[in-house]
C-alpha cells in the first residue's frame, strides 16, 4: 500500500487504472491524505484511517438521519427507483470499462451483471420489496393501526455495511435497502465492487443530494493495527452491522461487534441445482448461465447439479451442458484470471483425469484453452472449484436428491430446480427442512427478485425495530 | 509404507540402463535425438507396464507420440489422487502439504532410490561440491572436506521426505568429514547444534537448509557473526510454501553473508520437488552469480518448457509460463509432468523460476473448496 497525494488523475505508476475507493457526504470533512491498494485490475485510492475523521464522517451521517425519516416512505421508494433506473445509463464507456476492471469480469459479463442487479433497484422493483415487507408502508412513516394497537416500524440509526468480494452491485443493494427503512448507511464495498458502489453513490447524490447526504461509501482493506483501531471506532458508532463474507470474516466480526449492536451475517454459500432432463429440454442452456454467470463467484452460482435418472442420462445431459457451456463462454467471456487460477484448472482436470483412469466412476468434459469443466463423479469428490466448473451427480430419484443434499446443509442457499413436475412441492418442503433458504427455476439462479429472502432472511424486516404503542 | 513385490523386468532393465547412462554418460543426453530416443523408450516401457497412466494418455488422446513433448503432461495434483507407479515402491515420498483445498498429501511411489540417488549425485556434485570444470581450479570452490550441517531433518527422522533423503545422500559424500543434524520435524531448528558444529569445523561448511529454516536459524542466532570457515557454502531450497508469504532472497543472502560470513556467490538455490527425482541448481558454489541474474540447470536427461497458462500451448524461449519438466530419472513413476511454477526457459534449456504461479486477489460470495470441506465434513441438518 503507498500513499499518493489526492490528485484527479486516473492512472498510476504501475499502469493500472486508478478509482476512487470513497463518497463521504458533502457535509463530511474531506479526507486529508489517501492511499493506494490494488483490486484486480485497478488501483484503488482511499482516504488513511484517521479516527478524527471517522468520527466526523459519522456525525454527518447521524445528521441525515432525521431529514431522511421525514420523507415519506413512498417518496422515498420514487427517489431511490428515480436513482436506481438512471444509474445504469449514467454509467458510460469509461464507467463500465473501470467496473469491469474492478471486479475482474470481461466487459460483456458486467454489463449482464449490472443490468440483471440493476432490475432490482427499479422503482417497481422497490415497491415490491417495500409492499412485500410493510404490507402497509406507512407503517415506516409512523404509527398505523395493528389489530388492537399501533405499530410503527424506525431504521435503529447508522448501518454499517462491510462488504466482501467481486460480485458488482451486492453493495449497492445493501445501500439501497438501508436507505428504504430510513437508515443513513456507511458502505464499505467488496474489493471488486468498489467501482460500481462509488458510481451509484455519486449518482443517487447527483439525483437526490439529501439522499447522497445520508451515504458515505469507503474502501479499506483491512488487516493492520490502524485499520483493526478504525473499525473498532465504526463498530461503536453503528447502530447495525451488515457483514458479508467467509466465515473467518464473519467470526471477527461478530466478536467485536457490541452486544447491543444488531448484527445481520451474509456468509459464503453454495448454490445447487435439481434437474430432470426428460422435464425440461432448455435446462441445460439455463443450468450453463447458472454456473457461467459472475464467473461462478456469486452466493447464488450453481456448483452442483443433481440429476435424476441413470448414469446415461447424466451423461448425455453433461455432454449437452458441456456444449451449453462453450457457447456461453463465447457470449459471455471470463473475465481474465491470473496464471495461478489457470494453473489451478488444469491441477483439477488432471487430477480428476487420474482419477478416471485409476477406474473410479469420474468423467470429465472440457475444452482446451476454454475455462469450464464439467465433471460427472461421485457426491464424496464434489467441492466447489470455481472457474466455471459443474460437478453432475446421477440420482435415482426426489429422495436420493434429499438424502445427497443433506451434508451441505450448513452452507446451502439456493437450489435452481428444472423439469421437476409433481414432485415440486415435495422436493421444496425437503430442501426447506435441510436449510436450502431459496428454490427457484433454474433460468431464474443468477437474479434473485428485489423481494428475495437473502440468506433466509427478510431482507428489510432484519433492518428495522418495531414499536408499539397501545 | 513401500509395496512388496519385483518390477516388470521392462521397468527394471530400464532403470538399470538409465542408471548406467546417468554415472557414466551423461553426456549423450545432450543430444536432442538422443534424448527423444530414450523419452519414447520410457514411454513405450510405461504405457506396457503403468495402466493407470496408460489410461490417462489414452483418455488425453491416445496416439503415439512423435516426440517426448507429445506426451501429454501429468498436472502434480495428479499425485494426491492415486499411485502411479510401474510396479511397487522402495519408498514413497510425500508433498510437504496440502494445496487448493485438496485434503491429501500428494504422493511418489519410488522404484529405486538408488536410481534416486544416481539422477540426483551429478548435479549435486556439480553445484555444491564444484567437483568438475572452473570450480575445482579455483581453491575456495572445490572442497576436498567439508563439515555438513543439515537444517534438513535426518532421513530417519522424515522418511517420507524426499528432500531428506537427499540430504542423506550428500552426507554419504566422501568430502563429508562430518554431518551434524541441526532440525527436529516437531521442534525445528537447534540453533546450539547449528552453533556447536559451527565453532567446531576445521574445514568448510556445507549448510543443507530450506530457506524457512534458514531464517529460523538467523533469527535464532541473532546480530552476533558467527563466520563460518572460508570456502563454506550453502544450498537453500524452498520450504516457504503456506508458512511465510514472500521472501526477499537477496535480502536474506545478505543476512547470511553478514551473519554466517558465506558470500553470495557460495549460496546455491536448489529447484525439486517430491513428484521429481531430478533437481535444478542455480550456480556453482564459489562462482555463482548475484541471486537475480542466475538460471537454473537441470542434469541433461530432464528437459524443460513453459506453456501458456491458458491453453498449455509451448511458449517461446524467454516467454514465462507454467512449467512442465520431462525428467528420464521419473522412468518408473510419471515422466512428464506440468508443475504449478511460473518460469521462462532459455535457449539453453536453463530455467528462470517466477515463482508460484499467483491466485486472484478477488474472491466471490461464493463458497471457497476450503470453507466447504470445514463446514460439511460429517455434518448434516441431524
Amino acid at each position: 500500500m503507498t500513499e499518493v497525494p489526492p490528485a484527479t488523475d486516473d492512472s498510476s505508476a504501475s499502469g493500472r487504472p486508478v478509482i476512487d475507493g470513497w463518497v463521504w457526504p458533502p457535509a463530511a470533512p474531506p479526507p486529508t491524505s489517501l492511499l493506494q491498494i490494488r483490486a484486480g485490475g485497478v488501483d484503488i485510492r482511499h482516504p488513511k484511517p484517521d479516527l478524527d475523521l471517522a468520527g466526523r464522517l459519522v456525525a454527518s451521517l447521524r445528521a441525515s438521519a432525521r431529514t431522511l425519516a421525514a420523507i415519506p416512505s413512498r417518496e422515498l421508494i420514487a427517489c431511490l427507483g428515480q436513482a436506481g433506473e438512471s444509474f445504469v445509463g449514467s454509467i458510460g464507456d469509461k464507467g463500465s470499462r473501470r467496473i469491469a476492471q474492478n471486479a475482474g469480469l470481461s466487459r460483456a459479463m458486467t454489463a449482464e451483471v449490472v443490468n440483471g442487479m440493476a432490475a432490482t433497484w427499479s422503482t417497481e422493483a422497490l415497491e415490491g420489496l417495500v409492499y412485500a415487507e410493510f404490507p402497509d408502508p406507512r407503517v415506516l412513516d409512523g404509527f398505523v393501526p395493528d389489530n388492537e394497537r399501533l405499530v410503527a416500524a424506525t431504521a435503529p440509526g447508522i448501518t454499517l455495511h462491510l462488504g466482501a468480494g467481486s460480485v458488482p452491485g451486492v453493495t449497492v443493494t445493501s445501500i439501497i435497502r438501508a436507505l428504504l427503512v430510513k437508515s443513513p448507511v456507511l458502505a464499505k464495498p467488496g474489493a471488486g465492487d468498489v467501482a460500481l458502489t462509488v458510481a451509484f453513490a455519486q449518482h443517487l447524490g447527483r439525483v437526490d443530494p439529501l439522499l447522497g447526504a445520508a451515504v458515505a461509501v469507503q474502501y479499506w482493506p483491512g488487516g493492520t493495527a490502524p485499520w483493526a483501531r478504525w473499525e473498532q471506532e465504526l463498530f461503536a458508532a453503528a447502530d447495525q452491522v451488515v457483514v458479508y463474507g467467509s466465515d473467518t470474516t464473519v467470526e471477527s466480526v461478530r466478536t467485536r461487534t457490541p452486544a447491543s449492536t444488531r448484527l445481520i451475517e451474509h456468509g459464503h454459500r453454495v448454490g445447487v441445482a435439481v434437474v430432470d432432463p426428460t422435464g425440461d429440454p432448455r435446462a441445460a442452456s439455463d443450468a450453463a448461465r447458472a454456473v457461467a454467470l459472475f464467473d461462478q463467484e456469486g452466493c447464488v452460482s450453481t456448483h452442483l447439479f443433481l440429476v435424476l435418472g441413470d448414469r446415461a442420462a447424466a451423461r448425455e445431459w453433461s455432454g449437452e451442458l458441456a456444449d451449453a457451456l462453450s457457447k456461453i463462454e463465447f457470449a459471455l467471456p471470463p473475465g481474465h484470471a491470473p496464471a495461478g487460477e489457470l494453473s489451478a484448472i488444469h491441477q483439477m482436470r488432471g487430477f480428476l483425469e487420474m482419477d478416471a483412469a485409476s477406474g473410479r466412476d469420474t468423467e470429465l468434459w472440457y475444452r482446451k484453452g476454454l475455462r469450464w469443466t464439467v465433471i460427472m463423479g461421485s457426491l464424496d469428490g464434489f467441492s466447489p472449484a470455481g472457474g466455471r466448473t459443474a460437478w453432475v451427480i446421477p440420482a435415482a430419484d426426489v429422495a436420493a436428491c434429499l438424502q445427497a443434499l443433506s451434508p451441505l446443509s450448513p452452507v446451502l442457499q439456493t437450489v435452481g430446480i428444472a423439469g421437476i413436475g409433481e414432485e415440486r412441492q415435495a422436493l421444496a418442503e425437503g430442501l426447506a427442512r435441510i436449510r436450502a433458504t431459496r428454490v427457484v427455476p433454474l433460468r431464474e439462479v443468477p437474479f434473485p427478485g428485489a423481494e428475495w429472502l437473502h440468506d433466509g432472511q427478510r431482507p428489510l424486516r432484519e433492518l428495522v425495530r418495531w414499536t408499539e404503542l397501545h | 509404507m513401500a509395496a512388496q513385490g519385483t518390477l516388470p523386468p521392462e521397468c527394471a532393465e530400464l532403470i538399470e540402463e538409465l542408471a548406467g547412462l546417468f554415472r557414466d554418460s551423461e553426456g549423450i543426453f545432450g543430444c536432442d535425438d538422443m534424448f527423444d530416443y530414450m523419452a519414447r523408450r520410457v514411454h513405450a516401457v510405461q504405457r506396457a507396464t503403468n495402466p493407470v497412466l496408460r489410461r490417462f494418455w489414452d483418455a488425453a488422446g491416445g496416439s503415439e507420440p512423435g516426440a517426448w513433448h507429445e506426451i501429454p503432461p501429468v498436472p502434480v495434483a495428479a499425485f494426491r489422487d492415486v499411485p502411479i507407479a510401474s510396479g511397487p515402491a522402495e519408498v514413497v515420498f510425500r508433498t510437504s502439504g496440502t494445496t487448493g483445498g485438496a485434503a491429501r498429501r500428494g504422493e511418489h511411489h519410488v522404484a529405486s532410490v538408488d536410481l534416486y540417488r544416481t539422477a540426483a549425485r551429478p548435479n549435486y556434485r556439480r553445484h555444491l561440491f564444484g567437483e568438475d570444470g572452473a570450480a575445482a581450479r579455483t581453491p575456495s570452490a572445490a572442497a576436498s572436506t567439508v563439515a555438513l550441517v543439515s537444517l534438513i531433518p535426518h532421513p530417519a527422522a522424515a522418511p517420507d521426505s524426499s528432500l531428506s533423503a537427499m540430504a542423506g545422500f550428500i552426507a554419504r559424500e566422501p568430502e563429508v568429514a562430518h554431518a551434524t543434524w541441526a532440525f527436529h520435524p516437531r521442534r525445528g531448528v537447534d540453533a546450539a547444534a547449528f552453533e556447536r558444529a559451527a565453532r567446531a569445523a576445521s574445514h568448510p561448511v556445507l549448510l543443507l537448509t530450506t530457506a524457512f529454516a534458514l531464517v529460523q536459524l538467523l533469527d535464532a542466532l541473532g546480530d552476533a557473526a558467527l563466520p563460518l570457515p572460508r570456502g563454506s557454502r550453502l544450498m537453500e531450497t524452498g520450504g516457504f510454501k503456506g508458512r511465510v508469504a514472500a521472501v526477499n532472497r537477496a535480502a536474506l543472502y545478505r543476512r547470511v553473508g553478514d551473519v554466517l560470513a558465506v558470500p553470495e556467490s557460495h549460496i546455491i538455490n536448489e529447484y525439486g520437488m517430491t513428484e521429481m527425482l531430478s533437481q535444478a541448481y542455480d550456480g556453482a558454489a564459489g562462482h555463482a552469480g548475484p541471486a537475480p541474474s542466475r538460471v537454473h540447470r537441470f542434469p541433461p536427461w530432464v528437459r524443460t518448457r513453459a506453456l501458456d497458462p491458458l491453453d498449455l500451448a509451448p511458449l517461446p524461449h524467454g516467454d514465462v509460463g507454467l512449467l512442465a519438466h520431462f525428467d528420464l530419472a521419473n522412468a518408473a513413476s510419471v515422466c512428464h509432468l506440468l508443475t504449478e511454477d511460473l518460469g521462462a526457459v532459455t535457449e539453453d534449456g536453463g530455467v528462470r523460476l517466477a515463482g508460484r504461479a499467483p491466485g486472484s486477489d478477488l474472491r466471490g460470495c461464493s463458497l471457497t473448496a476450503e470453507s466447504f470441506l470445514r463446514a460439511t465434513r460429517g455434518r448434516g441438518p441431524g
